[in-house]
């Protein structure tokens, strides 16, 4: 009887632990979903909103405020989302305040985010609706993705066959690098140059300029006695009237 | 109609089996018959339990006593299986999220996994192999040895006393047995996480009700009604209808395991398919 009793008791325990862990769980997934939280509605209406589900976050400054409560669609070009909002984050949201839809990491969920609005508006209301930006569509990415690729296999093909030709010695910068004959060529210029300066040097060496200057000196006393020799045949009477 | 009802299937397909001889079937003739009077016979057990099951007297005191034993006896076997499931799926699943940057994912991926669908089937094959082969070979042997027969002459009901608190007890205790799998399997991810890292029971935990939803949570709890429900019924029809002899207390009990553990596979695919449609 006694053990009858005790068995009935540790029943008791593990049946009653067994439901409490089973509320805990439905009481922490319903937090999470703003079930036990006073909240409020807002919507907002996009074109697209590229993959949302109900039951999505909401983020506001980064922090999760509220959930998607209904995704419909209104019409062919207009998608409302209907989000729940914790109360609490109620003053910080602004009448102007827009809302966009994000991805959680790069593979995540989409999450609808909300930006706040500037200080000097009046805080929102229950069913006010939030101006949307629209999100950028992953295709539009990829597309342009696509055209930049595009262009850079252009580039490259250019490049290729630029190097190709330098690589064959065609064109100036190609038989620059790549002709032999041009590069002895240009060796032996290089040669005659170095050649060519050092007989300037040596022509500018001491025993030449001190000819140079001997013949700079004659040239100036020969000039000097030639215009002597034409001031006295001016004085002439010979060569009067010239 | 509780002659008809209490017949013994075996006995019927010895009937047809003879019938068969002497009508020249062939074996395959044979085989369908007793396969669809095995149907008719769990059909008609299993609607003899829902009829006796609302038709007092109620056996409170016996569903308590099998409570325990089915329910309480199996919670260390329960959760010692789940602890190491949340362990060793968080630590497979590592190389794999790493190596997509995702390991922050890991107490999600392993709370959905388990919440929904790893926690309630393996607690289910679990409970089959102890409870639903402990029922099949303690009824089988009280067929041996003619206990049910002397119930049933001392005016008690072998059915209600035996089979109906056996299917009660398995139903309600295998929805509980589940969420302790599931909190310890939880326990053994959040141990499996900081073999290879840091992440504090705070974070772990928020991780976790941020990744799961009532879709997750409810549809993974009421299938496991279900499965106990399965694991009591197949138990007790293997047992209440086994062969007399030693040899069909083991035949009682192995084919009762393998049986449940079926119908838990079939049970969980159905499930999926009808949630999946409800949720879509």
């Amino acid at each position: 009887m006694k053990k009858n009793t005790s068995n009935r008791i540790r029943l008791g325990i593990f049946v009653s632990l067994g439901i409490v862990l089973f509320i805990l769980g439905v009481y922490f997934i319903g937090e999470r979903q703003q079930l036990f939280r006073s909240t409020f509605r807002l919507s907002c209406v996009f074109k697209d909103v590229a993959g949302l589900q109900s039951g999505g976050n909401v983020r506001f400054s980064g922090i999760t405020v509220g959930t998607v409560d209904n995704i419909s669609i209104v019409s062919d070009t207009t998608v409302k989302v209907e989000i729940l909002i914790d109360e609490g984050t109620r003053k910080f949201i602004k009448k102007d305040a827009v809302a966009s839809i994000g991805s959680e990491g790069l593979m995540g969920n989409k999450i609808l985010i909300l930006n706040p609005g500037t200080g000097g508006k009046m805080e929102i209301e229950n069913n006010d609706i939030v101006k949307a930006v629209q999100p950028v569509n992953m295709d539009d990415i990829l597309v342009s993705l696509k055209t930049t690729i595009d262009n850079t296999s252009h580039v490259t093909n250019n490049l290729s066959k630029i190097t190709g030709s330098i690589q064959s010695g065609k064109g100036t910068i190609g038989r620059l690098l790549m002709d032999s004959a041009l590069a002895q060529n240009f060796d032996s210029a290089i040669v005659n140059l170095k050649k060519g300066s050092r007989e300037l040097r040596n022509l500018m060496d001491s025993s030449f300029t001190q000819n140079f200057d001997s013949t700079f000196i004659n040239l100036k006393e020969g000039s000097a006695g030639i215009k002597a020799v034409m001031d006295k045949a001016k004085k002439s009477w010979l060569l009067w009237g010239f | 109609m509780e002659n008809v009802l209490l017949q013994h299937p075996e006995n019927e397909i010895q009937e047809t089996a003879e019938l068969s001889e002497s009508t020249s079937e062939s074996p395959a003739d044979s085989v369908f018959h007793k396969f669809f009077l095995e149907v008719s016979s769990i059909t008609m057990f299993t609607l003899r339990f829902f009829k006796e099951v609302l038709k007092p007297p109620y056996e409170f005191k016996e569903l308590m006593n099998q409570s325990f034993q089915i329910g309480y006896k199996s919670l260390p076997l329960v959760a010692i299986t789940g602890f190491i499931i949340g362990l060793v799926l968080t630590i497979q699943s590592r190389p794999t999220l790493a190596k997509f940057g995702a390991v922050s994912w890991l107490p999600g991926m392993v709370a959905v996994s388990l919440v929904r669908e790893i926690g309630p089937v393996i607690c289910a094959l679990i409970f089959a192999g102890k409870v639903g082969s402990g029922i099949g070979a303690e009824l089988a042997s009280m067929n041996v040895t003619e206990q049910i027969d002397a119930m049933q002459v001392s005016g008690t009901n072998p059915f209600k006393y035996l089979v109906v608190t056996r299917v009660l007890s398995s139903t309600l205790m295998l929805p509980l047995l589940a969420v302790f799998a599931d909190a310890v399997g939880l326990l053994g991810s959040f141990v499996g996480v900081n073999l290879n890292g840091h992440v504090s029971a705070f974070l772990f935990s928020s991780q976790i009700f941020q990744s799961l939803d009532f879709r997750d949570l409810f549809p993974a709890f009421i299938k496991t009604f279900f499965f106990g429900f399965a694991i009591g019924l197949v138990g007790s029809y293997k047992g209440y209808y086994s062969n007399k002899g030693t040899e069909g207390v083991g035949k009682a009990a192995n084919s009762a395991v393998v049986f449940a553990s079926l119908m838990v596979f079939i049970i969980d695919m159905i499930a999926v398919q009808m949630t999946s449609l409800f949720q879509n």
